[in-house]
């Protein structure tokens, strides 16, 4: 298993899986600088449980790709005090849900210390973590929970939707010198076993570059209204926006790829063109990115909105392990249509 | 010209079926030496499949295709 693929220029294309351009960046910092590690639980010979780190083992060897103990307390502080010491360790929380166990490491002392110092210790350390749910993994394996940890100061949070932006993070977030929370959908991994995404893999340049770290992006143009989405939700509105052209509806698609920093200056310069707005979070309804999302816009001009905006959320329940009742809650195709609809409806 | 086989992933069971999970390229590319074309699976073991040549692409089993392990899944002209 090769970490780096070397494909000459005369290919015709050099596609790669999100969760294989993420192992890219992660491969060519760890060549070009070696206090880069990885560090979590089954990062090693298995290679992440959602192929996060696939290979690395292999290429870089034990004394820079530790498989951990399972206490996400004691690797995630491990990491902290690594990256004050001049480490930039990635280490991986292998479900977002379990941030509760470690949560004191994350918030407490990788967020505050460099508050803390004056700014003058450097945490340079990039917690991943899979989110998302749709594939029947229960309450405690199918959140995301972006917002919460967005919510408290002190860590940029990055969340890829494909592999192009997933490899260009990255290494921004390693290059970082403050902690930055990486979080991946399991839906956008393209991974061979779970539900197929054409959307999840993508042209990958082979060469390093960075995605600047809170610059959403326009993943597709349009003016009668704007749909505002991050990650597994960015697929599905895309899709939405392909089957409603046919109709004549043109969706304008932000993609944020950063919860923090927040890019409110992309979301409110869509909103003013087309007047109407739909955020799509699969992140729980109340007192999360949707309300932040709507006051971006409304704090700085509420005469831009030509109608109420609406929200597809995950109303305020934990996610059902039932397919059926899963796929109730989630932000579905289905969902965001209706949401689109009902907007361009509204006077 | 150069055959891609399905590669030999399961020894216990070597006339065992995988499944081709993934093409990376499309029918009729051009690919380099070396390139990943396709991921492949055996009983849920992965495995990589890189193009042994440089050349055009093509494919013989489609993608979530079943395929015998060492079968030809694609030639390179």
């Amino acid at each position: 298993m090769t970490a780096t693929l070397s494909t000459p220029a005369t290919a015709t294309s050099r596609r790669l899986t999100t969760s294989k351009a993420m192992v890219e960046a992660i491969s060519q910092e760890m060549i070009a600088d070696p206090s880069v590690i990885v560090l979590g639980e089954d990062v090693g010979a298995y290679g992440g449980i959602f192929s996060s780190t696939t290979g690395l083992l292999d290429t870089f060897g034990p004394t820079r790709v530790l498989d951990t103990p399972i206490s996400e307390t004691a690797f995630i502080g491990l990491a902290t005090g690594a990256a004050v010491e001049g480490m930039r360790p990635i280490v991986e929380l292998m479900f977002v849900d379990f941030m509760g166990v470690c949560l004191d490491q994350i918030y407490n002392h990788m967020a505050k210390i460099g508050y803390e110092s004056g700014g003058n210790v450097k945490v340079p350390v990039v917690l991943t973590t899979a989110v998302g749910g749709g594939y029947s993994d229960g309450a405690q394996h199918s959140q995301c929970l972006w917002g919460t940890f967005a919510h408290l100061p002190g860590m940029k949070v990055v969340v890829p939707s494909n592999p192009y932006d997933a490899k260009g993070l990255m290494t921004a977030a390693i290059r970082d010198d403050g902690p930055v929370i990486y979080m991946f959908h399991k839906g956008v991994m393209g991974l061979p076993w779970m539900a197929k995404n054409r959307r999840s893999m993508g042209e990958v340049p082979q060469e390093s570059y960075e995605v600047e770290i809170g610059k959403a992006s326009i993943a597709r143009r349009g003016t009668d209204v704007t749909v505002v989405a991050l990650s597994l939700s960015v697929h599905h509105s895309l899709d939405v926006a392909e089957t409603l052209e046919a109709d004549g509806v043109s969706v304008e698609v932000v993609d944020l790829r950063s919860v923090v920093p927040l890019d409110r200056a992309t979301i409110r310069e869509s909103v003013a063109k087309t007047g109407r707005l739909v955020v799509v979070d699969e992140d729980y309804l109340s007192f999360g990115l949707s309300g932040e999302v709507i006051a971006s816009v409304v704090e700085a001009d509420p005469t831009v909105l030509k109608a109420a905006p609406i929200r597809v959320a995950v109303p305020d329940v934990p996610i059902p392990y039932a397919r059926e009742l899963e796929y109730a809650v989630l932000p579905t195709p289905a969902r965001i249509t209706a949401a689109v609809r009902d907007v361009l409806r509204r006077a | 010209m150069a055959d891609i086989r399905f590669p030999q992933l399961s020894k216990d069971d070597p006339d065992a079926d995988g499944v081709v999970s993934t093409w990376f390229v499309n029918d009729g590319e051009t690919v380099a030496d070396g390139q990943l074309v396709a991921e492949v699976a055996v009983d849920k073991v992965d495995q990589e499949v890189l193009a042994p040549a440089a050349g055009t692409i093509t494919v013989a089993v489609a993608e979530g295709a079943a395929a015998r392990q060492g079968t030809v899944i694609a030639t390179i002209d």
